[in-house]
């Protein structure tokens, strides 16, 4: 009996170093390369010390000196909400429809959603490229919100139709259409209110996702717009600190917008899960 | 005067014939429940006056006009839900009035009648809190409420108290009778629970295998089954299959019964007795009256039911069960044996096969 015990004990605690052992591992793995690059980002020279010799904040001035700083960050904003308008006209009643009304075409929904995962993103701009390339949309920005809209659209579906199976659609639209209500203003007074978590949710993913995209804006527009992820790619070949400067802006944007999300991810949980509880 | 009318309806879900040649009349002011077990076709018959299905053929008429292709928003039914279906979002007194607000009603009369129905279901003090900080039978008393609130022509109610707690569904259902009369509010009660529909009807539309098997009043439906069904599924109901054997005898394989009445019935036929547990009583000696109606049997069971006392009888390898009150009767013990006795009037014959 007390050798099983010990056995036990011995067993626990081998699980408790192997835990340690991993979870270290995944953190160094995870933070070494971006607390380099915020470093890399303020250093003087770190070429000849372990670490670096001096400590200056002058990258960040020319980032902002850099002539496209600014345009690149608005071409880039315009870019990630025009995306996040695009995907809830889109999605949000499509998911809802197929929600409410045709509950055997959502197994469908759910795999399309899924494929824009399996399509490398270079095989999806050549071919949009092509396709449109004689049409006047051939270079142009609303292509490009097309295509990252199509590769983003993941990101919005999932938190929507979570949000929409949390609240038991159907019964709800019905309980509006009974008292009056056409399905538009269901959507509207009703449904949109009660998932509008899951839509911040998509949103605020939508913007990290496109903000952060490189390919399909290199490949179907080039230099002709440029955006954030475009400039700091062609700083890392002119000067490597100033490109550092620009990634921790650019990590800075996606982790405040990443909290933004936990936060309100966190607060909807409670908040529909305890609304919907039946008592 | 019939206010709501369906005739010869009919819908299936892919092949499967759900509500098969429905045909009921609904008086204006009554109360009406579809009471079945599950996939009677009860919810589907609902779902079709409130504008969410639509059958395959046949007419729903409601005051005279046909509205079996209006969509739901334009029928002027109130529906109350299982699930309650309270928009979460929206504070107890919004709820209450979006309904009114859909038909832009003016804001004066807007508040006095949300303060008028949420008098009516008791709950004027809840106004201002979310649906989620009241309890089960508060919050479909508020969506109650908010059927009722824009007026309906008629109310249907889909299982309002299944999801409550014993005690609240008793005291809630009687609310409900209590509101549709004083509004004498058309109604429609869709329920699985016998006692519920007994007790709160005007008329009783008893459904098994998407077919209406009796309409009538709750004593209606308990005194006088009209198929073998019905008089099994409402209450209970001891099964003696036999064939006529006299102008008033039935021989079963073990027992001989007398009954009241046999018109309508050829000897030989194939019949089946039915009779109450209440109608049976209890013998500890053997009565003086032997024969016919008089069966002896080993108690198997004792349930106690508060009133009364069920008992299980083995009577030559047949289930009987037998209702007995406490103060009335011999005590009664286990693998006792005991002597059933009913009357001639007490047995309802049924040809087998109805």
């Amino acid at each position: 009996m007390k050798k099983q015990v010990l056995s036990m004990q011995s067993k626990k605690e081998r699980t408790g170093a192997w835990q340690i052992i991993l979870i270290s591992g995944f953190l160094f793995y995870m933070f070494i390369p971006i607390l380099s690059t915020y470093i890399f980002s303020i250093a003087t020279r770190w070429d000849r010390t372990i670490m670096p010799e001096g400590y200056t904040l002058e990258f960040y001035g020319k980032t902002i000196e850099a002539s496209y700083f600014f345009s690149s960050l608005r071409n880039s904003i315009i870019l990630s909400i025009s995306t996040i308008f695009v995907s809830l006209l889109l999605i949000v009643p499509t998911t809802y429809w197929v929600q409410v009304r045709l509950p055997k075409a959502k197994p469908i929904l759910d795999i399309l959603m899924i494929l824009p995962f399996g399509i490398p993103t270079v095989v999806l701009a050549l071919a949009l490229v092509q396709v449109y390339n004689p049409t006047p949309l051939g270079h142009s920005p609303f292509l490009l919100i097309g295509a990252v809209f199509i590769y983003s659209m993941p990101f919005m579906y999932r938190p929507i139709s979570n949000a929409l199976n949390a609240i038991d659609a159907q019964t709800l639209t019905e309980a509006g259409q009974s008292l009056g209500a056409t399905t538009a203003q269901v959507l509207l007074k009703v449904i949109i209110p009660n998932i509008f978590t899951g839509i911040i949710s998509g949103s605020l993913l939508v913007f990290a996702t496109v903000f952060a995209e490189f390919t399909l804006t290199k490949l179907i527009l080039g230099a002709r717009f440029k955006t954030f992820p475009l400039l700091l790619v062609e700083y890392t070949r002119i000067n490597g600190n100033i490109a550092a400067a620009f990634s921790v802006i650019s990590f800075t944007i996606a982790w405040l917008v990443s909290i933004l999300i936990l936060w309100v991810g966190s607060k909807s949980q409670g908040d529909s899960a305890e609304a919907m509880r039946p008592r | 005067m019939s206010y709501l009318e369906l005739k010869n309806v009919f819908k299936s879900f892919a092949n499967n014939v759900v509500v098969k040649d429905f045909t009921l009349d609904v008086e204006k002011g009554s109360l009406v429940s579809f009471l079945g077990p599950s996939g009677c076709g009860k919810t589907t018959t609902l779902r079709m006056i409130a504008g969410f299905e639509t059958p395959d053929s046949g007419i729903i008429r409601l005051d005279n006009g046909d509205i079996t292709q209006v969509t739901p928003n334009k029928r002027d039914i109130g529906m109350v839900f299982q699930a309650y279906a309270l928009f979460p979002n929206m504070t107890v007194r919004q709820n209450v009035a979006f309904g009114l607000k859909m038909k832009n009603t003016p804001k004066k009369e807007l508040d006095e009648r949300v303060d008028e129905v949420l008098e009516m279901v008791r709950l004027s003090e809840t106004a201002r809190r979310f649906p989620h900080q009241l309890s089960g039978g508060q919050q479909q008393r508020i969506a109650l409420a908010r059927a009722l609130a824009v007026r309906p022509r008629v109310l249907l109610l889909d299982e309002p108290l299944s999801a409550l707690d014993a005690e609240v569904r008793v005291a809630l259902r009687g609310e409900i009778r209590r509101i549709q009369s004083e509004l004498a509010i058309t109604t429609v009660y869709v329920t699985h629970d016998q006692e519920e529909a007994l007790s709160i009807s005007d008329k009783v539309v008893v459904m098994e295998g998407g077919i209406i098997q009796q309409v009538g009043t709750p004593e209606e439906i308990y005194r006088s089954p009209q198929t073998r069904f019905v008089a099994t599924f409402i209450g209970t109901a001891n099964q003696f299959f036999g064939k006529v054997s006299g102008k008033k005898d039935v021989q079963t394989t073990e027992h001989c019964l007398v009954i009241e009445d046999l018109d309508g019935f050829t000897k030989g036929q194939d019949v089946v007795v039915l009779v109450r547990p209440e109608y049976i009583q209890v013998f500890t000696q053997q009565p003086e009256r032997s024969g016919c109606n008089v069966i002896p049997g080993i108690v198997e069971t004792i349930t106690f039911h508060g009133a009364v006392t069920r008992l299980g009888v083995n009577a030559n390898n047949q289930r009987i069960v037998a209702d007995i009150n406490v103060n009335e009767t011999e005590p009664v013990a286990l693998n006792q044996k005991i002597w059933l006795l009913f009357a001639a009037n007490a047995c309802k014959v049924m040809a087998v096969g109805e």
